[in-house]
């Protein structure tokens, strides 16, 4: 018997690599997480309220963008190589891209973190959104721009694994990995042409001087534009463990590999004409295209609610293999001791959750209550927070040990871990969405103003904070545990058998689903058009209302009033 | 089923906000809980979880 790492050890090598990076920006950023709810909280404050955006900005791009992402380039790598069972054909060039990308990554921490240090004359303080008319170093968007075409070249690499795998297998259907690799890649090169173009036509030229002004509407549309499709981005890695691996640990097989496909070729379809619905707030969009976004978004349920069915499905043929019984006491019979089953299950078990207030966000009206105010965060660590990284952390259990031939070094420590996340992040966005509710905004070091409270009907602000603060306590002691758990696994002697890697085949399997699944191309150019008729008007009148680099002279009037003043007195 | 000490702690986990939440609902109904109340309850909850555990396996086994 062998494991990943005896079969493909240049592979697993770039798999590591791209690991150790995640983790390192996972520690850094949960560090800033905390220092940013026990800072807004008022329960603790090391850092100087001014410097509150440059933390939280440290704490959005090192999480939401690096960690995830990296460990994305990661788990894509190993998906493609042990699906098609063939070594990546160019090393050199995986190499390249992990170069690239993790140069960028440095550059754009590197960017922020000098923010800190008055004496650099350099900062970033523009949040992980980063958009006009907030600016940064240059060194920031160059950094993204490299990261960003970092896992372009990533995605050519596992195309072109692809491309010569099929000119072995051309009557094969792909393998089930492999198509979610290759579909959550061609999402990602439709919506990523918005902050391409954002970010090397816009942001770099004006952060250099090289153009005056920007139109902020326009980067921010192209923004959002990029910015819903990349939490599909962050989430399909999730889907990729929950479908085809967490089956396996709860004992059984897969439900269906047809409706996994389904699932991925709508989430393909329909995560990128949706982005308007970030900017119901935004003036200068017509309130028809944000009620058509609002539609598009209503139609993303299904392939979410298609997922709870088919991974709860395998769970339960899991559970029952391993003898459970009854209505709902095979939940029982799950392997609730492995770290792995259970971290990825609590995450799931959340991430319905974060789908009930993601439903909230995504109405029209009901958003104009939420928005901008702490609900939204509270939302988004449950789904990305929770749903995205506790099964990254969770998946690593089962990982890293075939990725290094070493074993986990405690499976107790680990079981506490994932669960002490999950609790943590109950106070946590508990608090957080209940604190919106209330009307307490996001992304402000002193939520607090001068004469001005926030009330409670029941219960005091005060408990929200006291639950805000354990619970983000309780996820940075989780972060530490985790990456003390990886880093002494990664130091213990090699073994033969570290972990049982097979994946078994679905129960229903892709030999009996419609060819047409398969058929990349089409889904392509149908995701082309939809793209095309869901943002072609808008752009277009963005454009022609603001200018494209925003220099047309259509101020609010009372700017004008001003300049009639200024010219009256001067 | 078996409770585990993990489980407990997803038990405390979860009951605490939703009893902290239970002030909210009854409020809806002008009934205002103390939080001692909710510290009472939270109490008679775990200890009502044990007790029922108990019942259900005290019989099979014993002292584990
Ligand atoms: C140790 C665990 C964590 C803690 C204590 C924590 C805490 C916080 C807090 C208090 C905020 C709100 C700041 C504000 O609006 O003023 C925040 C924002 C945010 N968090 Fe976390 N968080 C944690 C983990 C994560 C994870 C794992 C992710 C994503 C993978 C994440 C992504 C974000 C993002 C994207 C924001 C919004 C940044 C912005 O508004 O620009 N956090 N976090
Ligand atoms: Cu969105």
């Amino acid at each position: 018997m062998s494991t990943f790492v005896d079969r493909y050890p240049d592979e697993a090598r770039v798999v590591r690599a791209t690991l150790v990076v995640s983790f390192a920006a996972l520690g850094i950023g949960a560090f800033f997480g905390l220092i940013q709810a026990l800072h807004r909280t008022g329960y603790l404050r090391i850092i100087d309220s001014t410097d509150y955006y440059t933390v939280l900005t440290g704490h959005g791009v090192l999480l939401a963008l690096v960690f995830t992402i990296f460990f994305l380039l990661g788990l894509f790598t190993w998906a493609v190589t042990r699906s098609l069972e063939r070594p990546m054909p160019n090393i050199r060039l995986t190499w390249a891209w992990f170069g690239l990308s993790t140069t960028g990554a440095v550059f754009a921490a590197v960017a922020i973190v000098a923010g800190l240090f008055p004496s650099l004359d350099m900062s970033a303080d523009v949040l992980y959104t980063f958009y006009a008319p907030l600016q940064a170093h240059p060194l920031f968007y160059i950094g993204l721009a490299m990261f960003i075409v970092g896992t372009w070249i990533a995605g050519a690499d596992w195309f072109l694994a692809y491309r010569s795998w099929r000119s072995d297998n051309p009557d094969e259907r792909i393998p089930l990995q492999t198509f979610m690799v290759l579909t959550t890649m061609l999402m990602w090169y439709l919506s990523t042409i918005g902050v391409a173009v954002s970010v090397v036509v816009f942001l770099i030229p004006w952060s250099f001087g090289l153009i005056e002004t920007v139109n902020p509407l326009l980067t921010r549309t192209l923004f959002w534009y990029f910015g819903h499709p990349v939490v599909y981005f962050w989430l399909m890695p999730a889907y990729l463990m929950w479908y085809t691996i967490l089956p396996k640990l709860a004992g059984g097989r897969l439900f269906s590999d047809p409706l996994a496909r389904v699932v991925f070729v709508l989430f393909l379809l329909l995560s990128t004409p949706v982005g308007i619905h970030h900017q119901y707030l935004d003036p200068g969009i017509a309130e028809g295209f944000k009620f058509i976004a609002m539609t598009n978004t209503m139609f993303l349920l299904l392939p979410s609610l298609l997922t709870a069915f088919t991974v709860v499905a395998s769970m339960e043929h899991g559970a029952r293999q391993r003898g459970g019984e009854g209505y709902l006491s095979w939940l029982g019979s799950l392997p609730w001791r492995d770290p792995a089953f259970t971290g990825m299950a609590l995450a799931g078990l959340m991430f319905a959750a974060g789908g009930f207030s993601g439903m909230i966000n995504a109405g029209m009206n009901i958003n104009y209550l939420v928005h901008n105010t702490l609900w939204v965060p509270g939302h988004f660590h449950l789904t990305v927070g929770t749903a995205v990284a506790l099964t990254m952390m969770a998946g690593s259990y089962w990982l890293v040990p075939q990725l290094t031939g070493r074993r986990l070094y405690s499976r107790p420590i680990a079981l506490f871990q994932v669960v002490l996340w999950f609790i943590g992040m109950v106070f946590m966005s508990n608090g957080m969405h209940r604190a919106g509710l209330l009307g307490i905004p996001r992304r402000t070091a002193e939520p607090q103003y001068q004469s001005f409270d926030f009330s409670a009907t029941i219960g005091s602000v005060t408990e929200l904070r006291i639950q805000m603060a354990i619970g983000g306590t309780l996820l940075f002691v989780s972060v530490v545990l985790f990456l003390f758990n990886v880093l002494l696994s990664a130091i213990e002697d090699p073994i033969e058998m570290p972990v049982d890697d097979s994946l078994p085949a679905p129960l229903s399997g892709a030999d009996g689903s419609p060819v047409v699944l398969d058929n990349l191309r089409l889904w392509t150019a149908i995701a082309i058009v939809l793209v095309i008729l869901a943002y072609s008007l808008p752009l277009a009148s963005i454009v022609s209302d603001g200018g494209l680099f925003g220099e047309s002279g259509t101020f609010p009037v009372f700017i004008e009033a001003v300049y009639w003043i200024v010219g009256v007195v001067v | 089923m078996k409770l585990t000490r993990g489980g407990v702690l997803v038990l405390v986990g979860i009951s605490v906000p939703i009893v902290l939440e239970l002030r909210t609902f009854l409020g809806f109904f002008d009934i205002e809980l103390p939080l001692i109340a909710v510290a009472v309850l939270e109490l008679l909850f775990l200890v009502g979880v044990a007790v029922a555990y108990d019942r259900l396996n005290g019989s099979r086994s014993a002292g584990s």
